[in-house]
Order: structure tokens, then sequence, then C-alpha cells
């Protein structure tokens, strides 16, 4: 008798649900067709990576979404091309001059004009490279760190680094020309100024901005450029990653905003109509890095080296990623000819990981299965720490406890925030983890990520997760960077690279590729680069897409 | 003298056996708490049962080839991500809200009778500071507290239990000062102050024997607070990253962006969660309801 | 006179809590791990003057009891202070979310209050038949449902695989609809966090009115009513209904207040951009001052309710003045 009134219950219920969903299914329709009038472009992307204020701060290049907002609005002096050369291409810039790697000419494009019609100058250029650096340590770079800036006239810049920038590409990479009438009045404190009309002078304009929910684009009919074919691009927020997926099957978004969907849900979208998948090399690398600040067994490189032939790459790409990465054996891409091809490879061998570990005194005396630290007589336990936003870093992190036991070495996760977690990874006083797993996406213009070994009381704080000192390093760093000869760079690379295989502050573990299904029947023209279809260094699609007719 | 008082004692262990008795026996004659201890012993049961029922290490990852297959006669409740035995997650998992719930409820029954009894008792100032001590914690938002303070403490099943005690102990504090403020009163506890009895000896000796019925209802109510307020905190994340509870399987599923395609993953840890609290809050309502006067009388008849 | 007293004294203990929460949410932050500047910026490459400038900018450099100064300072003057993660004022970020938060509870409270209070009165009325058992248990039922495993259960049944609701948050995004569109279309996106609120709290209504209504039929007056031979519909809309609702529809009051701080779980599960959500973010950005602001409006919110409540309870019971009876 009581199940059939619980039972009543639960269908009334039921009952109102879809008495509810009729009522308002209305509306769902009315908004599909609004949005098949004209060609909008819905790029999806999930809360964490959603952008909740359009200040140029950290959200230019931490935050995913802002990582594709700024680039669509604002114009850059030059870009890097895309795959397969990732040559630089002149946006504002139309070419640049060096004698020494020192002082640099730019000339700029007489036809940009910002969205508001104001005319793109050399003083804009002036202003935002001098205001970037000043207002937030996200912008000081050494190719944007200037000694003296001189505007020669409207359309020259003439500028002066404080080091020499060699290599391939220009100085003021991946930097926002702002309009300096409208930020000069701000100048002095970058969170004074909300930037809610983000006026720039890029191929779209903003239409509308709505914290953590959604960017509302309007391609710019003024642009000096080609006007991209998109009209709308829609920048949307989703609660989850699995509803961001559902939501490109149902056609509600036409593109994954960033980088890669989770392997797992790939089998999901096979045989889905009108969606095909795009798989490309990967931009992200992780690693491990070893805190060599802290005084304990991690510091001894034996136990480092018999940590890495402990690992089963292959058991984490085939677990964690379903076979969709590679391993990895240094920060640069394996495909790149700056790679170093003879690092010393450290192959999953469990008797050799043993044999060093015991070589190295680390023997278990106790019989628990853990060898112990023969100063200490202390079990061998490391904190192994990661960011629970990560789900593939906590998987991998499963997995290497699991394949640590096997050579007798106890991990211990550390799984915490994503905010804690960098807090912990700078705070060498208080050594707050042994191992940390840690990612980056380098691209294929990365001299910067060869400052996470600088010897960290060389200029190396803040960007050093392992501690690592090594002057030898920083001079081979230090000329590389100013080199313009190729080679003499190159071999140079070589040599940092195969210091770092040596030294082990780091443990290079893998590099996942980049899945991205795409609506093929709404949109062609999809752009890949390494990272996929829309990462930090692809803005391509969005300046590329066409509707399907 | 003391052969008196030795033979008032084993009469009133007698009649405290008895009474207990009595109520154990009408908790289960009560519908709902009929079905509310048979849903906590079942629980009891696999917890303690675990390892014996074909369960594997829960944390043990598979093999490519086992990850989110569904359920089967090798596993029972199907796969998760890393291709680990769901069926092991959900059982193993019980032990963690079985644990939390009571450790939980015994930590804030300590700490509330001691304020309630102390604050009822001696009344006056000390009374006043505890008891506005109470109404602030009783004032202060549960849920984002919680959230803060395991943000801030780190993720672990003990830390949750401090978190979780820390919350809720008040409630009882008020409970228990009011039942004792209504006790002080009765005859037999002036007249063993009249014969001498020290405060202690009042409070522990005669009092606190009397309030044992409302922290039995009282604990009852915890422990379901801390089973569902494990469930929440683990499912934002902040459980304890080496015990799979079924909050923690629920994050992991949740986030996994799988979790439609893989139902097995998601309906084991929601339903043991649901009907693990269900059992607690009818044993709660019968426990309440056996506790009113009068009930023994009207089911008497 | 005995009410102004009682006045004052409930309001000073207002007062006094609503110190104790400023003062315990300031320090419960900062002992918390992690430096909020370093948090901030985001970026490993802060110099160490940078850091200093941001200290002095937020006036962190001082000793915490100089901090604390400040920011009671500051709270005097009605300004909550600057948002480390949003870079913005705090009002200003709570105030774009409160709104949304709002719309989700009251809709909730308000259609679960009357089916609760409902189906309560009946299970009270009826106290001990079989209908009051259904009732009773389904109630029970519902109110040990986590509110995230039955939001999850409603996204994956009626979203994910029935496409009948959205996925998730407030309005389909850039859609451009204004007036009656946009308000279909928000109550569209409304219906299933709604939902799951509301089947938890329906639970709890019904509890509390059934125990309310059981109450109040045994008092002295409702027995004399039925000795007078009064018509059972009478006694039931006459006395017994008005006077078992009295404490509930009080008690919602605060319900109300503290509802707003438990969407969390809701919010999470539907990506509702409301003040829940913003918590859960706050927390783990180490925004102080915004988690500040945060807790004091549902402090405040609470402790102004239960004062509230206080007072109306006064004027029913008058033994509460005296202190014979505690609410």
């Amino acid at each position: 008798m009581r199940k059939n009134s619980l039972s009543k219950m639960f269908i009334v219920m039921i009952i109102l649900i879809f008495a509810g969903s009729a009522l308002f299914a209305g509306g769902q329709k009315d908004g599909k067709s609004a949005k098949a009038n004209d060609a909008r472009f819905n790029v999806g992307f999930t809360t964490e990576e959603a952008i909740s204020t359009l200040i140029p701060d950290e959200s230019w290049q931490y935050v995913e979404m802002g990582c594709i907002f700024w680039p669509l609005v604002y114009d850059q002096l030059w870009v890097m091309g895309p795959a397969p050369d990732y040559k630089p291409v002149p946006m504002l810039a139309t070419s640049w001059e060096t004698e020494d790697n020192q002082t640099w000419i730019f000339h700029l494009r007489k036809d940009a004009k910002f969205h508001d019609g104001v005319a793109v100058t050399a003083e804009d250029v002036a202003f935002t490279l001098e205001y970037f650096p000043a207002s937030d340590p996200a912008w000081e770079y050494e190719d944007t760190d200037c000694e003296d800036i001189q505007v020669i006239d409207d359309y020259t810049i003439q500028f002066t680094l404080s080091a020499k920038h060699g290599g391939d590409y220009p100085p003021v990479y991946w930097t926002p020309i702002l309009p300096k009438h409208i930020w000069e009045d701000y100048k002095d404190d970058m969170h004074s100024f909300n930037n809610d009309d983000a006026i720039g002078s890029g191929p779209f304009h903003l239409k509308e901005f709505q914290s953590e929910q959604y960017i509302w684009l309007e391609s710019n009919e003024d642009y000096w450029g080609n006007v991209p074919e998109a009209k709308t691009v829609v920048l949307k927020t989703y609660g989850s990653s699995e509803a961001e997926y559902m939501a490109l099957k149902k056609g509600e978004i036409d593109m994954i905003g960033y980088n890669s969907i989770d392997p797992l849900a790939l089998d999901g979208f096979k045989g889905v109509d009108g969606v095909e998948v795009k798989i490309d090399p990967g931009i992200t690398i992780d690693w491990l890095s070893f805190n060599l600040h802290k005084e304990n067994a991690i510091s001894d490189l034996n136990v480092r080296k018999a940590i890495m032939y402990g690992i089963d790459t292959e058991r984490l790409i085939s677990l964690a990623f379903l076979g969709y990465a590679d391993p990895a054996d240094s920060f640069m891409y394996t495909e790149l000819p700056d790679h170093n091809p003879n690092l010393p490879q450290f192959d999953y061998n469990v008797s050799k990981a043993k044999s060093i570990l015991a070589g190295a005194g680390y023997k278990d005396t106790d019989g628990d299965g853990i060898v112990n630290d023969p100063k200490s007589g202390d079990n061998l336990v490391f904190e192994l720490l990661g960011p629970s936003d990560w789900t593939m870093e906590v998987k991998m992190i499963t997995l290497i406890k699991e394949q640590m036991k096997d050579i007798g070495i106890e991990i211990s996760p550390k799984i915490v925030d994503l905010d804690t977690y960098y807090e912990f990874w700078y705070a060498p006083e208080e050594d707050s983890f042994d191992i940390s797993i840690g990612n980056e996406e380098p691209g294929p213009h990365a001299d910067w990520i060869w400052e996470f070994a600088r010897s960290w009381d060389n200029g190396g704080e803040g960007w050093n997760c392992a501690y690592y000192n090594n002057a030898e390093f920083d001079e081979y760093l230090d000329d590389m960077a100013e080199q313009s000869d190729i080679d003499a760079r190159r071999a140079d690379l070589y040599k940092m690279q195969e210091i770092l295989a040596n030294d082990l502050p780091y443990g290079f573990l893998l590099r996942y590729k980049s899945i991205n299904p795409v609506r093929s029947d709404k949109f062609t023209g999809y752009t890949s680069t390494m990272g996929g279809v829309s990462t930090w260094i692809n803005p391509w699609s969005y300046y590329n897409v066409k509707p399907v007719k | 003298m003391s052969d008196i008082s030795l033979n008032n004692k084993q009469k009133k262990t007698k009649i405290r056996r008895q009474k207990i008795k009595d109520f154990i026996s009408l908790l289960i004659n009560h519908r709902m708490g009929k079905v509310g201890v048979g849903v906590i012993i079942f629980f009891l049961f696999i917890a303690f049962a675990a390892p014996l029922l074909r369960t594997v290490n829960p944390h043990q990852s598979g093999n490519a080839v086992e990850i989110l297959i569904p359920p089967d006669g090798q596993f029972w409740f199907g796969t998760d991500d890393l291709g680990r035995d769901v069926w092991s997650q959900v059982i193993y998992g019980s032990r963690i809200s079985l644990l939390i719930g009571f450790i939980s409820a015994l930590a804030t029954i300590l700490t509330g009778t001691l304020v309630g009894i102390i604050a009822g008792f001696y009344g006056g100032i000390i009374e006043e500071i505890l008891m506005r001590i109470v109404d602030f914690f009783m004032m202060l938002p549960a849920l984002p507290l919680m959230i803060v303070l395991a943000a801030v403490l780190g993720p672990s099943i003990w830390n949750i239990i401090f978190v979780v005690s820390l919350i809720s102990w008040p409630t009882t504090a008020r409970v228990v000062r009011s039942q004792i403020l209504s006790l002080k009163e009765r005859p037999f506890i002036e007249a063993s102050r009249c014969i001498g009895a020290s405060n202690s000896l009042l409070m522990f000796g005669e009092i606190f024997p009397n309030v044992v019925p409302i922290l039995f209802a009282e604990a009852v109510i915890m422990i379901t607070e801390a089973i569902y307020a494990e469930a929440v905190l683990s499912f934002l994340g902040l459980g304890d990253p080496v015990r799979m509870s079924w909050g923690s399987m629920l994050h992991f599923a949740f986030d996994s962006g799988v979790m439609a395609r893989a139902p097995w993953w998601v309906l084991p840890p929601i339903l043991s969660i649901i009907l693990l609290i269900v059992g607690f809050s009818f044993l709660g309502t019968a426990v309440s309801d056996v506790l009113k006067p009068g009930y023994k009388e009207t089911k008497g008849l | 006179m005995k009410t102004i007293q009682f006045f004052l004294k409930k309001l000073t203990g207002a007062f006094i809590t609503i110190f104790a929460i400023i003062v315990a949410n300031f320090v419960i932050f900062r002992i918390a791990p992690g430096d909020p500047i370093r948090m901030m910026f985001h970026d490993p490459r802060v110099s160490a003057e940078q850091i200093k400038a941001m200290q002095i900018k937020f006036g962190l450099d001082k000793s915490l009891w100089g901090q604390f100064i400040d920011y009671f300072k500051q709270l005097m003057k009605g300004d909550m202070g600057f948002s480390f993660w949003q870079k913005r004022p705090v009002i200003e970020v709570i105030g774009d979310r409160i709104g949304h938060t709002l719309i989700l509870v009251v809709t909730a409270l308000i259609i679960a209050t009357i089916i609760g209070i409902l189906l309560g009165a009946i299970a009270g009325w009826k106290n001990g038949s079989k209908t009051d058992r259904s009732i009773l248990s389904v109630s029970l039922v519902l109110y040990s449902i986590p509110t995230f495993a039955m939001g999850i259960l409603l996204l994956l049944i009626f979203a994910y695989v029935l496409s009948i609701f959205p996925l998730g948050g407030i309005s389909t995004p850039a859609s451009g609809f204004t007036g009656f569109m946009y308000i279909k279309d928000v109550i569209w996106h409304l219906i299933l966090p709604a939902f799951s609120i509301i089947l938890w709290y329906i639970g709890e209504y019904i509890l509390m009115t059934r125990s309310s209504m059981v109450e109040v039929l045994d008092q002295d007056y409702i027995v004399t009513a039925r000795t007078k031979g009064l018509r059972e519909s009478t006694i039931l809309r006459k006395h017994a209904l008005r006077n078992a609702l009295l404490p509930v529809v009080t008690l919602s009051g605060v319900n109300f207040a503290f509802a707003i701080a438990g969407v969390i779980e809701a919010e999470t599960v539907f990506s509702w951009p409301g003040i829940g959500r913003l918590t859960y973010d706050a927390v783990m950005k180490r925004d102080y001052p915004l988690l500040q602001g945060i807790f004091l409006l549902f402090a405040v919110s609470v402790v102004l309710a239960n004062f509230l409540v206080d007072l109306i309870y006064s004027r029913i019971d008058p033994r509460i003045k005296t202190g014979d009876v505690n609410v």
C-alpha cells in the first residue's frame, strides 16, 4: 500500500516535469531558429576555462577563454603563423629590422583602425610597451623589456631591449596593442579600468560580455585584412566538460574552445551526423618536477633515475589517454629540428630501477616492501603534488603511485586545488612537496620555457619549480637567447637538453594529442596546429571558418 | 548505608536494563524503525564483510581494455575510467560513510553534551557565554563554512570528520541544555543535592542518564548529517584523494565527461548514499516517536 | 517595558553575533595556507618588489591587527573591499550574482512551501493513518536525497538522455532575447535546478508542518472544540490549520536565509551563475575579501531572519519574553 502511494507521488512529479517541458519546449525551438539565421560560430568552454573580467592581466595567458578572446579582438604586431612552418606573420607591423638584435625598428600599417574609428599609430604601440610590463608581472618577458622607446613617426617605432633578442622570431610576441586614447587615463592602475567595451583593432569586435557566461563577438567589417566569414562568434560556457560535449553533439556549439577533449569521450562522437573528429599533435608536455631544495632522498640523482626507470609511460598513455599520447623526453617537441635526438632514455625497467636503488644503499631493511633511506632508516615515502582540476594528471598520479610501489617507493598523493598547487610550487621555504606533476604548453616558439631550469638564485626564481641550480646551464641559456645564428642556437639547445636529461631536475613524461570533434555540417575551414583547432597559438580557425551553404 | 546503596544501584541497573529492552523492542516494532534498522544492519554487514564480498582493491587500476566496461560476470557493477572495479568501490565506500557518520556523531554528541550539561547545570554567566557561542555557531551558514574549512585544512578523512563535528555540535548542546533545565527542577535532583552529592556526581551520575535517550535520537540525526556532508564535500572535490568514497566516485564521474555513457558508475553510489541516509532518517523518526511520552501506552492498546 | 528590554537584549545579541562573525571570518581566511598575492598574480615570476607593492595596495603589509582595523573601518563605511580574483569591488561581484540566486531560491521555496504545507497538513490531520504514513515516508526519502545527487539524476535523465531541458546555465547564451522571450528562456533553464531544490524542501516542509499539526491537535482548545461537536472541517480550517501554520511560515523566513547559502550544490551541478557557485570559486581562489563579503551577507541575513522570528514569536507566545521558553 505504501509503495503504491510512493509511486503515485513520483508519477505526479514526473508528469509535472513533462508538463513544464511541454510549456517551454516552444522557447527551445525559437532559440534554434534564431541561430539558423546568421553565420553564427559557437564555441564551447567549461566554467573553469571562462574569464570573469576583460582586464588584461592573467586572463590573457592563464585562462583558456582569455587566450582565445584577446587575439580575436586585439591585433598584435605579428603573430605566429599556422602549421607546419609556424613562421612569423606581420599583422599591425608590416616589417621590422635590427642590426644588433637589441635595437629594433617596426614599421606599421597605415590602414588599421580601432573599433571606435581611431587610427592605430606608433603612439599606441609605444604606450602598450610601456604600460604592460609596468602593470602586471605576467607581462614581463625579455622580448618586451625595453630600455628605451622612441616614436619616429606615426607609423614607425624604435625600441631598445635590455638584452639581445635572437632566434627566428622578432620581439614583442603575444602582445595585444591597446588604444592609448582609451587606456591613458587608467595607466597607473590596470585594475581601475574594467575594459567593458574592449575596444581593439582585431578582426572581431565585442558585442556583449557576460562574466563567466559568454562572450558575443561580431566580425569587424572595417578590418584592414580579410573580414572573417563567421559574422558572429559566441564563446559559451558550460558547467562541465560533459555538458560541453553534449552541446556539440546537439549542434549547440561547433567546436571545443581549448586544446582537446578527454580521449574517453571520443567514442561518443564516432558516427554522430555532421561531426568530424580531428586529431592533431599535442601542445602540452607533462613532466615531474623534483624538489631539489628539499634535503631528502629526492635530491639523490640515483633515486630520481630509479623513479624514471620505474615509470611505465606506455601504461600511462594507454590507460589515462587511451593511447592518444606520445612519450616526451624534453621541453622541446620531438619533431622540431632543435630537439636533441640523442638524449638518454629511461625505458620502463623495474629491475634496473631496483638495482639503482639498491646500489645507492636504498634497501628494504624492515621487510615492509618499501625501501629504507640508508641515512635515516625511514621508509622512502614521497609526496606527489597535483591539482584536482587536472583530471588527466590526477589519473597519472594514481598510476604512478601503483608503479612506484613495484620498485619499493611509496607515493603519497597530495591533491589540492589549482591555485594552492601553484602556490606550493613556488614556495621553497615551505617545501610543500617532494615531487609534483607539471605541464606547460610551450608552442613552437618557446625560448621562455627554458627559464624553468634557469638557476634558482640566478633569476630562475618564480619559474624554476625544481629549485635547480646549474651555472653552466645558465650560460648556454643566455647565449641561446641572444644568438641569431641558427646552428649556434641549436648547439646551445642540444647542450641544454642534454644537461637536463642528465641532472634530472625534471622527469619528462608525455605529450598528449589534441582530439577535436568539430561540426563539419555547419562550417568548413577548421585550421589545425599542434594543440588542435583552437589554442593560444591558434586563432586561425576563427579567421578561416566558412559557413556551409 | 553502603549495603542499601549497593542494593539501590542494582535495582537501578535492573530497571535501566529493562527500559533499554523495552525501548529496543518498541523500536523494532515501529514500522519505520524496522526498515531503518534493517538498512543500517545491511550496510554494517557490507562494511565489515567487504573483503569477503568478492571485492578487489578498489583503487587498483585495470588494463586498457577494462576501461568503462558495463556490468558483467566479472565486474558486477562495471568499471570506471581507470578500469577500477565499481562494485568494490561501492562496498568499500560504505566503510568511509559509516566511519565518518559514527565518529562525527560521537564527537558531536560528546562536545554537545558536555557544553549542554555545563551550561544547563551551572546557569548564570557560564550559561550565557556558552549559549552565546552556540548561537554564534548556529548562525553560520553550514555548507559554505564546511567548504572553506575543508579547503583550508586540506583533503583528508579526519579533516572532514573534524569539520562536520565542528559545525554540528551546537544543536546537541541546545537540546541537552533545555533537557537539563527541566530536569534540574525535578525532586530527585533536589533530594540528591540535599544529601550532599557533589556537582560532578549530580551532573554525570543523576542527570546524564536521563539525557541518554534524547542523545540517542540526536546521534542518529548527526550520523545522517555527517554522511550527507561527506558526500557533498567529496562531490565538490574536497574529499580524501587516497580513499574512494561514494561522494568522490560521483566527483570523478561528474568530471569524467562520460557520465551519461556509464550509468553503472553513477547510480550505485547515488543509490547507496540515499539508501543509507534514508535508513538513518527512518530510524531517527522511529526513535523520536518511541521517546514520546505515552507512546508505549498507545502501542500497548 | 519588558518588550523593550527583550527587544534590546535580542538586538545586542544580534550585533554581538555579527561582530563575532566579522572577526571569525577575518581570522579563518588568514590562517589558510596560500599567499593571496601570489594567487592574485597567478604568475610565478612576480618579483619581491611587485609583491610588496601589491601588499601595500591591499593593506596586507600591515600587522593582522592593523588589517583588521582597516577592514572594520571599511565595513563601517559600507565598503566590502576589493576582490583579489575578479579585481573589482566585492559589492559589484556579489551584486552581479545575487539576483540569479534569488530567482532560483525564491521560486523553489515558494513552490516547496505550498506543496509541503499542503501535504504536511494532510498527514498531520490524519495522523497515524495510511495516508500519513505514506506521506511521511515519501518526505523522509526526499529529505534524505542530497540535492547534488538529485541534480545529477535530473540532469542525466532530462538534459543528457532525453534532451528536454538545457545543459545548464541561466539563459541561452547570446540569444538576443528580450522581454517575454527572455523570461521564458530563463524559466526553461530554471526548471531542473529549481526542481532539485524543491524536492528536498518539500520533504522538509512536510515534516515541519506535520509535527506542528500533530502538536496543535493535542492542544486543549482542539479537544474542547471537538467535545463541543464542531464539524471536523471547521476545526481544521478555523483552529488547527491556522495555529499549526504560524510557526512553519515564520520558520520559512529563517529557512530562506539558510537556503541562499545552501544552493551551492544545485548551482554547481547546473552551472547556475549564482552566489553559491561564487562562494566555491572564491574559496578555491583564496579571495579573502570576496569570501568575507559573502559570509557577512549570509550571516547578516540569517541573524536578521532569526531576530525577526524572535520578535514575532514573542508576540505570539508571551512566555518567551520572560525567558521561560527557548525558541
